[in-house]
């Protein structure tokens, strides 16, 4: 009798302890008065820095009862938080990636993770140039506003007068102007290594010049026909960063730089030049006034390169969670937002962008960016055209790190990036590879 | 089956069957992943047998470094706090002004999170606009300011640094305890037969305390293996992997979805941790004879 009541006490506990458990993770994005709650996970640089989503999302809730909450995560934690959000089936109702046609399958998964969009009215309304980075199997699973991007170096025109130098159209030229500027105790380069992935833009935004110098290169990597390591060119750009690291063109004690404090060394003019994307001029002008109209921009010359490099994705794309309980909602929003009038807005007030993947709305690109696109030839960068170097990125930036404090060698970091793509390559079971 | 034996099992049935859902079986899990090829592309899980532990123990440098820094991390930071600990348990119990102050002081950085305890000191340590180096640099000082964070000689010392300051408060609470503990009559019988103070604390202090000095070192030696937000929040393992530790590797590996390969990390940090304690408490609890 005894033993019988014990066993029924345990049965109990047991029993009480996975009901309280159970009841922990009930009511996750619908609040007690019954009006949904959408939660939008993304990293910081996956929304406008100015808060037009946030806004407008607030607006859309005034309209329709649907709360949207924000959770944003700095860029560095975001790219590995989503991969363990979404293997978990923790991952928020809408949440961004940023995409490429090449990395995006395997980062979403979107036949397991992701609504598919195939069938909505605004999927026909993005850019054909977008559709691959956030499409798979023929079928389109994400919503983005990004544009094709493009990483030009803006100067400080001022400074540059100054000292009498003209924008450098090779890595000598670079050198030389940079040694002008450091003369001057002025920070030749902004650079950003903290933030883990903005040393590596000079790397595999050069891509097109290694294609063009010697063809075929990015099939043969895609082949596994060779090394990254036998890439001299990109051996030649990584020892150039180290030189110019090692002569302080990226000033003194740069490793601890963020890329967030750029624009205030750039705009105070602490540094005369940042690598960044087309609309910086807005940003920055913005923030310091006396800046508007002393800025120029050129083509990174590291590894003598002139080719304007472009990436079809890169940038954040928005997924609907294919296993929230409130997919409707979830379409609904994206309805929303794809609006004419609501996208308008999303570029007109977002950061500077000056365009905007949906060809109905008017670019604001000037006639400086259509003229310098016009004689500069074009190609797609690396990370978007080479399988398995995207999802390294923040490893390569580590690998960069390290060289810049004398811990690596720019032969380490190539042979680093080989290793990992056969790592990838394997646990994706890429016949390549095999 | 008597009341006296159903008894406790009765009441510890809620707390034992927490603990094996939480604690066992995940390390059980976690131990049978490290045999597989999980990972978050596939949904498949194959058994490759010790695959992973090769590719850590002998396949790769990288990850013998992130065993070599967290081995000399838990060294240095366990002698550090101990030694540190046990210096300010003694000046504290022998009679100094505002006693229970200056213990308040010295032990609060243990409550606070490292995150919070990081952000701060990478302010302080920030090369260019840190407390530190401004105050070195405005006495003159230049040749002492450092990048503390950004250089291969001296990231590692400083989150050493920092990890000690925070945690030797909890050590010195241990040791005053402990000290608290040893009856007088042994010093004062000390005092007669004209024994000075290295004689008192070799002889008598530092023997009557070793039960707190094990307790001590295996919480210092298994803080330190497990270390993670300290290295994570003040350089995130850089520069290059100068700082990463097994824990940020375990973290790094499941971030980018290597979930077996990640697990049998952990694995590896389980068994050292095992098979270091077990080493220690027979070492330390040897019989003390006076």
């Amino acid at each position: 009798m005894m033993r019988k009541r014990f066993l029924f006490s345990l049965a109990s506990v047991l029993l009480l302890s996975t009901l309280l458990l159970a009841g922990c993770n009930s009511g996750k994005s619908t609040e007690g008065s019954g009006k949904v709650t959408l939660t939008f996970g993304t990293s910081q640089s996956g929304i406008p820095r100015t808060g037009i989503m946030q806004t407008m999302a607030k607006e859309y809730e005034q309209e329709t009862g649907v709360k949207i909450d924000f959770q944003v995560v700095p860029d560095a934690q975001w790219r590995d938080l989503i991969k363990v959000k979404l293997a978990s089936g923790e991952a928020p109702d809408i949440f961004n990636v940023d995409v490429d046609p090449l990395s995006m399958p395997a980062n979403v998964r979107p036949e397991e993770n992701a609504i598919d969009l195939t069938n909505e009215e605004f999927t026909g309304r993005m850019s054909e140039e977008i559709l691959p980075t956030v499409s798979h199997n023929d079928k389109v699973y994400g919503v983005s506003f990004a544009p094709t991007k493009i990483w030009y170096v803006y100067y400080n025109k001022r400074i540059f007068q100054e000292l009498g130098i003209e924008p450098p159209t090779s890595y000598a030229e670079f050198k030389a102007i940079s040694q002008k500027i450091k003369d001057k105790d002025i920070i030749p380069f902004y650079q950003a290594p903290a933030s883990g992935w903005y040393q590596v833009l000079p790397l595999f935004e050069t891509g097109p010049n290694y294609e063009q110098t010697t063809a075929g290169t990015y099939e043969k990597l895609n082949n596994n026909e060779m090394k990254v390591a036998d890439m001299t060119q990109l051996k030649t750009v990584i020892e150039q960063l180290k030189e110019f690291a090692d002569l302080g063109y990226f000033g003194k004690d740069f490793l601890s730089n963020t890329v967030e404090a750029g624009i205030e060394a750039f705009g105070q003019e602490k540094a005369a030049m940042l690598l960044r994307v087309p609309g910086t001029e807005k940003e920055v002008s913005e923030a310091y006034p006396e800046m508007e109209d002393n800025m120029g921009f050129f083509v990174m010359p590291w590894g003598d390169n002139q080719t304007i490099g472009v990436n079809p994705g890169g940038s954040a794309a928005m997924f609907g969670n294919k296993n929230s309980k409130h997919p409707e909602e979830v379409l609904k929003f994206f309805r929303w937002i794809t609006e004419h009038d609501h996208l308008q807005r999303v570029f007109d007030e977002g950061e500077g962008n000056l365009t905007i993947c949906w060809p109905e709305i008017e670019p604001k690109l000037t006639q400086d960016y259509i003229d310098y696109e016009k004689n500069h030839e074009k190609g797609t960068v690396m990370q978007a055209a080479v399988k398995y170097i995207d999802p390294q990125w923040m490893d390569i930036g580590k690998d960069l790190s390290g060289m810049f404090a004398g811990a690596m060698t720019p032969d380490q970091i190539l042979q680093n990036i080989d290793k990992r793509r056969a790592e990838q390559a394997k646990v994706l079971k890429d016949e390549k590879w095999q | 089956m008597n009341a006296n034996k159903i008894y406790p099992w009765y009441f510890s049935s809620g707390a034992i069957a927490l603990y094996l859902l939480f604690i066992v079986a995940p390390a059980l899990l976690g131990i049978y992943y490290s045999f597989t090829d999980w990972n978050s592309y596939s949904s498949e899980k194959n058994f490759i047998g010790l695959e992973h532990f090769r590719t850590i123990l002998a396949g790769d440098p990288t990850y013998l470094l992130f065993i070599k820094n967290t081995v000399l991390f838990t060294l240095v930071t366990s002698i550090a706090k101990t030694v540190l600990g046990l210096f300010l348990a003694l000046l504290l119990v022998s009679g100094v002004k505002a006693a229970n102050l200056h213990r308040m002081i010295i032990f609060s950085p243990q409550v606070l999170s490292f995150l919070i305890v990081g952000l701060v000191f990478k302010s302080l340590l920030d090369p260019n606009n840190g407390f530190v180096n401004v105050t070195l640099r405005s006495m003159g000082l230049d040749v002492l300011a450092q990048n503390w964070l950004g250089s291969l000689t001296w990231a590692m010392p400083s989150i050493m640094a920092v990890d000690t300051w925070k945690g030797m408060g909890y050590i010195m609470v241990l040791f005053i305890a402990g000290l608290l503990a040893i009856p007088r009559d042994y010093y004062e019988a000390a005092s007669i037969d004209g024994a000075g103070f290295g004689q008192k604390l070799f002889r008598i202090t530092i023997p009557m305390l070793m039960p707190t000095i094990t307790i001590a070192t295996v919480l210092n030696i298994t803080y330190g293996l497990r270390v993670f937000d300290a290295v994570y929040v003040l350089t995130n393992g850089g520069p290059g992997n100068a700082t990463d530790v097994i824990n940020t590797a375990v973290y790094s590996s499941f971030a980018k979805g290597y979930w077996g390969l990640g697990s049998a990390l952990s694995t590896i940090l389980f068994v050292i941790m095992a098979i270091l304690s077990f080493f220690i408490i027979r070492l330390m609890n040897r019989k003390v004879e006076y």
